[in-house]
């Protein structure tokens, strides 16, 4: 198991120098840069010459490959460079939004499998009657609208109408009690929800499914005929075998729920990590789109190797060599 | 005689849905004696497997049901249990194996988890208790590398050595009677013979009764004490083993005997039987075996014959032989 996790790690290097070189090229494609703004700064006389000075600073002159091998250099010796737009060290503004969006995306992940999972076995425990079809059809709708949109919706009810929550921000300032738990988790509550919503209805259907598949098979007809507990048969034979792709499903949506925060942030202005990659975008903030990326990249990668690793854990028919 | 272990009557078990009612089993009646052996042999579709787990109480919900009946196990009526109450005889009085042991078996618990559990369940033992009985269960079913087998899956072990951890599972409790469904038809010739073995030696260490159910006459004729023969959900012919091997009456069950393949003997193809089983939801009207039968009648095909026995403890469900019989003690 150690080598192939080894090999597998090995293996995301040539994965991730093509998305790097893509996004580079990419990157390079739009329009514009990040220093063409200062133009219309009325206090800069002499734009032209301080566009030429910054761009021979940050290297933009040298060719696309000359600018693409010093990216990987300084990488390689921990440094990502300074952001244009802040004019700050971008480790640093990583290390402020990453945290901010690890709490939104665990918070609904948490809310997701804590929600998903039992209600889709209760709709398979009580399969074609009256809840399981309206909750089913509820997950069909739920399942069907964009985050973004319940941003929206639960903006207007909890926030524009009832005001119960706060709609922006991580904190409330200018108050007393502003950032203490309470603060923060009120904040939480409606860009979680709105991220969960959907995966909620997805993993619920996926656990209807898998349980329905699963509690017809021969080794539950077994384990009733040895006198079981329904419950013991329905938890430990069936959910055992039914959560199987589930978990391997959690493995593929950690990276999915990481790059799904990004409206959310953008709508709640939650400053996380997509916030910091839409405005690095609009900018050209290439330090900045480069680093950003380079992380949603490994978030994905390696959330698939540990939807593997999950896989191999939770059945014992799979082994890796 | 001895008082039987379990006894049958009247069993009928029906699917119904809305456009149609299904009669897999349509009044059933048989008797399996301690320490006995009862097969119940039939084709795909006789009704055979539904009447073993109709003993169970696990036919397949909600279209499923025991419509009338009466299946005593001790005098007790099964059917007049609560799920609760019935949850105790399951695994506990009765003990159940099934045909195919790789999907019978949890893939992914360990056999001496799903062993232990029975335990657990009926005999109140802690889960260390009950790994410890496992690895000797498994050792008197033959394994000789018993304590690694507790921890090992399914899939590590082969069809035969799956099934006798079945049988382990099964005879854990030491049930008075096991159901055995198909227990042979998914394993090799060799492995077959070294199951039914196993099953032979537990019969006669423990004095368990086996609820055979099988296709196989070859099975039927190395294992059981009495035969009862099921045709389109009834029982067409019961006797004993010998006295259906040697003196088999129903049309059906000869038919059944005559394509068996004899080793001495050459001959160019099987007789088979033509036809194929009635569909349970379209039963003809009278003799349910009359549409394939060679000795039919026409009176065949309106009257539904009755089982009746026609000489000692031999009974059958057929108008042509019990004419003839009846005939004869005219005549005398």
């Amino acid at each position: 198991m150690a080598t192939y996790i080894i090999r597998r790690l090995l293996g995301l290097i040539p994965t991730l120098f093509v998305i790097t070189v893509i996004v580079f090229i990419l990157m390079h494609l739009m329009p514009g840069n990040a220093f063409l703004a200062l133009t219309q700064n009325p206090h800069i006389k002499d734009a032209a010459e301080v566009i030429k000075r910054k761009e021979a600073e940050a290297g933009l002159n040298l060719p696309l490959w000359q600018q693409y091998v010093n990216w990987v250099v300084n990488l390689l010796h921990g440094n990502l460079g300074t952001s244009y737009q802040y004019d700050e060290p971008v480790a640093r503004l990583i290390g402020f939004s990453l945290p901010n969006t690890l709490t939104l995306a665990i918070t609904a992940e948490i809310i997701v499998l804590l929600a998903g999972i039992p209600m889709g076995l209760l709709q398979a425990s009580r399969v074609n009657k009256a809840f399981d079809v309206s909750t089913s059809f509820f997950a069909v709708l739920l399942y069907s609208i964009p985050s973004f949109v319940f941003a929206l919706f639960l903006i207007y009810i909890f926030s524009f109408t009832l005001n119960w929550l706060p709609s922006f921000g991580t904190v409330t300032p200018a108050v007393p009690w502003s950032g203490d738990l309470g603060d923060r988790i009120s904040h939480l509550i409606l860009p979680a929800l709105a991220l969960a919503l959907p995966s909620i209805a997805f993993y619920s259907r996926l656990t209807r499914g898998n349980t329905l598949q699963v509690i017809v098979q021969d080794f539950v007809r077994t384990a009733r005929s040895k006198g079981l507990r329904d419950s013991r048969v329905l938890f430990r034979h069936v959910l055992r075998n039914a959560i199987i792709p589930i978990i391997t499903q959690f493995g593929f949506d950690i990276g999915g729920l990481f790059s799904g925060a990004v409206l959310i942030e953008e709508i709640f202005t939650w400053p996380g990590m997509g916030e910091l990659t839409v405005s690095a975008n609009l900018n050209r903030d290439y330090p900045v789109i480069l680093a950003t990326t380079l992380i949603f990249a490994v978030t994905v990668l390696i959330g698939n190797l540990v939807a593997d690793i999950l896989l191999a854990i939770a059945d014992p028919r799979i082994r890796y060599n | 005689m001895a008082e039987p272990l379990l006894k049958v009557r009247n069993l009928r078990t029906y699917f119904i849905s809305k456009n149609s009612t299904v009669k897999a089993v349509d009044g059933v009646d048989f008797e399996v004696y301690p320490g006995k052996v009862l097969g119940i042999v039939g084709e795909s579709g006789s009704g055979k497997s539904m009447t073993s787990l109709s003993v169970m109480r696990l036919v397949p919900g909600p279209q499923g049901k025991i419509v009338e009946g009466e299946i005593l196990l001790e005098g007790q009526d099964l059917l007049q249990l609560s799920e609760r109450a019935m949850r105790d005889v399951r695994g506990n009085r009765i003990g159940m194996i099934f045909q195919e042991p790789m999907s019978a078996l949890n893939p992914v618990l360990k056999i001496g988890e799903q062993i232990g559990e029975v335990l657990v369940r009926h005999r109140k033992v802690t889960k260390a208790q009950a790994k410890k009985q496992a690895v000797a269960l498994l050792r008197s079913v033959g394994f000789p590398r018993a304590e690694q087998i507790v921890d090992e899956y399914p899939h590590q072990l082969s069809g035969g050595m799956r099934q006798r951890a079945m049988i382990a599972m099964a005879m854990a409790c030491e049930p008075s009677l096991l159901i055995a469904d198909e227990p042979t038809t998914a394993l090799d010739v060799t492995i077959q013979a070294q199951v039914l073995d196993l099953m032979r030696s537990l019969k006669e260490q423990n004095g368990t009764a086996i609820l055979l159910i099988t296709h196989d006459l070859g099975v039927v004729a190395q294992m059981a004490d009495d035969v009862v023969v099921m045709y389109g959900g009834q029982v067409v012919e019961a006797a004993s083993a010998d006295e259906i091997f040697d003196h088999p009456l129903h049309p059906y069950t000869q038919a059944l005997m005559a394509s068996i393949p004899v080793i001495e003997e050459e001959r160019e193809r099987l007789q088979a039987i033509p036809g194929t089983v009635p569909s349970a939801a379209d039963f003809p009207s009278g003799c349910r075996f009359a549409p394939r039968c060679a000795l039919a009648e026409e009176r065949c095909h309106e009257q539904m014959p009755e089982l009746r026995e026609i000489s000692l403890a031999h009974a059958v469900r057929c108008l042509v032989v019990q004419g003839k019989t009846d005939r004869r003690e005219n005549a005398t």
